[in-house]
């Protein structure tokens, strides 16, 4: 196939489909406010609603086969849904977790019974999903982590804490990485579970942020029971599972639809008359200049696969170059507000979201791997230099340090 | 959506990397260097190949390509540094092939495929250095087109046969025109280039004839030098993209192999982290230059797409050479180590371009002007 960056004829059909469809029934559900303020459950709620209409309408789970519930798609048409649908203010943010990483891996690692119980009330959006991964000792390194799961006849029972967990104080489920076997090393001994967020024992505490909202929650588990049959894949074999979730994650933040737009702000500063600035105008360039290698480096990624193919380079270096774009455009929307940059929430421009984005981009530049985590890999991967030591890798995890 | 090259055009990457590799080495360019600066052995081999006919229709014997894949065959040569013509003499035979009249091409275009016949582009002006405002005038005269005037550092012009050249009439009006070197009234002043490079100065007073006139004889042919700028411009980000690989490639080997302390350089994370930013560099140079030359080669409106580009290919490509260059500590100043070339080059064609802020000025006012 000749390339072609942009819609084949069949792609522009679609999304011409999916822009009317959206045009008629997206305004209705517009979230404007509450994703930007500290109503984070109005938020929750909005996503429910919109999700609810998404799925009676054919719109969910547009890459998952039929015979999960989905649309069975290519992932290029739930890519030019997701684009269109950002043009709207529905909310989608709380089923990012579910819709992004727990579905794909479910899909690949789940059991029948799992995938009847569970996919299809992901997809209408009843349920939100958290992702109880990092801790407090084990965040740049996952494999560290040290929240023990002990077999007691067919039920596990999890003592530990997790952190940085999205939506927690809102989700019904979690996906929930923990140690059962401390004599192995590190990659060998996790066993990946499905976790019913209203089991006994799971004490769960919102962080508030630097924007106000608690999107973050601490999650303490005491004596929780798990029934085995929530095993997703194998006992001790966790980390194979992981690395289906990380990948999705890392293929979603790829797949477009991000929650601001180059486009966005330059219209704000032609609101605000700020574009007759020569200086103003010189950074908006910059800001698009930087957004469109992103729009490239996802276009190669969907194209990869779409093919069925290994995604090159782009993937690794996409996620590094998202922040930095994030970090040094809401500098320059910053100057673009002026004195209104100064006014917090409601009474700012824009509702407040480019306050917002600028105090919420360390989410991006730590989460899923730090910048810094992001220039080693791209280091070892892309350029071939030597990898870090890694001196544990064949210790048994009881002896590893800690913290 | 495909962004994603064709088997055809991983083949004819391959072939040029074979190419370029196999005769343009360290050594070889050192030769070049201590000569005149033309790798005619290589211009020859390229021939061979069907790569100096590119971009040429098939009945004067090319292979009918475009932007997209001469990209890919200068991105090779700039990973090499390779001391020949090619960008300047494709784009002027693009230009003829999409804007001489069937005569003109006739004549030149085969030769340019077997080699034998050298073409360049005069894309720089004196002054201010606006492509669409030339640095030469042109006055209607019996029989053609009168040029008087200057243009600064065209690329191999003592080897070119013909240069395109862009003139200004009195009324505004642009002419472009297949300029013979040995024509008289047309001087060339062999001058050094930063890059190491051969490269001329030109002056004009001389009739161009009619059948040379390549666009705007009898009305404003300025789309004409819009079309060959853009393709000059994209040229030149894929010799950079090139550049910015080869640097590095070298960058990368010599950090994972130089020890100091008992380790290899790249163990300081100081080190590993900026040899990976220009790694990510490269890559926005990469996608960003394919796209631009995909979309010329489209025949779409692409100039903010060749904005994008350059200010990559400059920003970018500046960086990540100066990266290169600081990563080899002592080693990137001796000139006996080839990894300064790389640094030349890169500053050259940064400064070809026009340099980064200008092309954020003119973005910005596509983008964002009211």
């Amino acid at each position: 196939m000749l390339m072609h960056i942009g819609d084949s004829p069949e792609e522009a059909a679609f999304r011409d489909h999916a822009r009317t469809w959206l045009a008629q029934h997206a305004p209705l559900y517009s979230d404007d406010a509450s994703q930007w303020h500290d109503d984070l459950g109005g938020h929750v709620n909005a996503c429910k609603k919109w999700q609810h209409v998404l799925y009676d309408n054919g719109w969910a789970g547009i890459s998952w086969p039929k015979q999960f519930g989905g649309r069975g798609g290519t992932s290029l048409q739930a890519s030019i849904f997701a684009e269109e649908q950002s043009k709207f203010d529905v909310a989608t943010g709380s089923f990012a977790v579910s819709l992004g990483m727990v579905g794909p891996t479910l899909m690949a690692h789940g059991t029948p019974e799992q995938h009847a119980e569970f996919l299809q009330p992901m997809l209408r959006g009843d349920h939100v999903w958290c992702q109880l991964f990092s801790e407090p000792n084990a965040g740049s390194d996952l494999a560290n982590i040290g929240t023990r799961a002990v077999l007691d006849g067919d039920t596990w029972i999890v003592n530990g804490q997790k952190v940085w967990t999205s939506f927690g104080q809102f989700s019904d489920y979690g996906i929930l990485l923990t140690r059962t076997e401390p004599e192995s090393p590190k990659h060998k001994g996790i066993t990946y579970f499905i976790l019913d967020m209203k089991s006994a024992g799971i004490e769960v505490r919102p962080l508030v942020q630097i924007t106000g909202v608690a999107h973050f929650n601490e999650v303490f588990l005491s004596d929780v029971r798990i029934p085995a049959a929530n095993v997703l894949g194998q006992v001790n074999n966790g980390w194979a599972v992981a690395n289906t979730t990380l990948t999705s994650e890392r293929a979603f933040i790829g797949g477009g639809g991000s929650s601001w737009t180059v486009e966005a702000l330059i219209e704000t500063a032609q609101k605000l008359g700020r574009t007759s600035d020569p200086r103003v105008r010189q950074k908006l360039a910059a800001a698009y200049a930087r957004a469109q290698t992103l729009t490239y480096l996802g276009y190669r990624l969907r194209t990869a696969s779409s093919l069925g193919l290994m995604p090159g380079p782009e993937m690794f270096v996409m996620k590094l170059a998202y922040a930095r774009h994030w970090e040094k455009t809401m500098d320059t929307a910053m100057e673009i507000l002026g004195a209104d940059a100064t006014l917090w929430g409601e009474h700012s421009i824009d509702s407040g979201q480019w306050q917002h984005h600028l105090l919420s981009q360390f989410a991006i530049r730590l989460g899923g791997g730090t910048n810094e985590i992001q220039q080693n890999i791209i280091g070892e991967r892309g350029l071939g230099l030597p990898r870090e030591p890694s001196v544990d890798r064949d210790l048994p995890w009881r002896e590893l340090v800690k913290g | 959506m495909n962004f994603d090259l064709t088997d055809e055009q991983n083949v004819l990457a391959d072939l040029a990397q074979q190419i370029f590799d196999g005769l343009s080495t360290i050594e070889r360019i050192a030769d070049v260097q201590a000569g005149d600066g033309f790798d005619r052995q290589l211009w020859n081999e390229l021939a061979k190949a069907g790569l100096l006919g590119l971009c040429v229709p098939e009945e004067y014997g090319g292979l009918a390509m475009n932007a997209v894949e001469l990209s890919l065959v200068l991105e090779k040569q700039g990973k090499t540094i390779a001391q020949v013509p090619l960008w300047s003499s494709s784009v002027a035979a693009m230009t003829l092939a999409e804007y001489a009249d069937t005569a003109l091409q006739a004549l030149v275009l085969p030769n340019v495929c077997d080699g034998t016949t050298i073409l360049s582009v005069a894309i720089a002006n004196i002054g201010a250095n606006d492509a669409m405002n030339p640095s030469v005038v042109a006055t209607d005269t019996d029989g053609g087109v009168r040029l008087v005037g200057s243009k600064p550092a065209v690329a191999y012009a003592q080897y070119a046969h013909f240069v395109l050249v862009s003139a200004k009439r009195a009324d505004g009006s642009i002419v472009l025109a297949l300029v013979d070197t040995d024509a008289r009234g047309v001087t060339l002043n062999a001058v050094n280039g930063s890059d190491l490079q051969p490269q001329a100065n030109m002056d004009f007073d001389v009739v161009v004839p009619t059948s040379h006139i390549v666009a705007g004889a009898a009305s404003d042919g300025r789309d004409a030098l819009r079309w060959m700028h853009e393709r000059s411009l994209v040229a030149l980000c894929a010799i950079q993209l090139g550049v910015a690989q080869g640097s590095i490639a070298l960058t990368a080997e010599h950090v994972r192999t130089r020890h100091q302390f008992g380790k290899p350089l790249s163990a300081q994370q100081a080190v590993a982290v900026r040899a990976a930013d220009a790694y990510i560099t490269t890559e926005a140079m990469r996608v960003t230059t394919l796209n631009a030359a995909w979309r010329l080669a489209e025949g779409f409106d692409a100039r903010q797409d060749v904005l994008v580009a350059m200010y990559w290919a400059t920003e970018g490509g500046h960086s990540v050479v100066l990266a290169g260059q600081h990563l080899h500590g002592g080693v990137g100043a001796d000139i006996s180590y080839p990894v300064h070339r790389f640094f030349l080059w890169g500053i050259q064609i940064s400064t070809q371009l026009g340099g980064a802020s200008q092309h954020l000025a003119r973005l910005g006012k596509l983008i964002a002007a009211r």
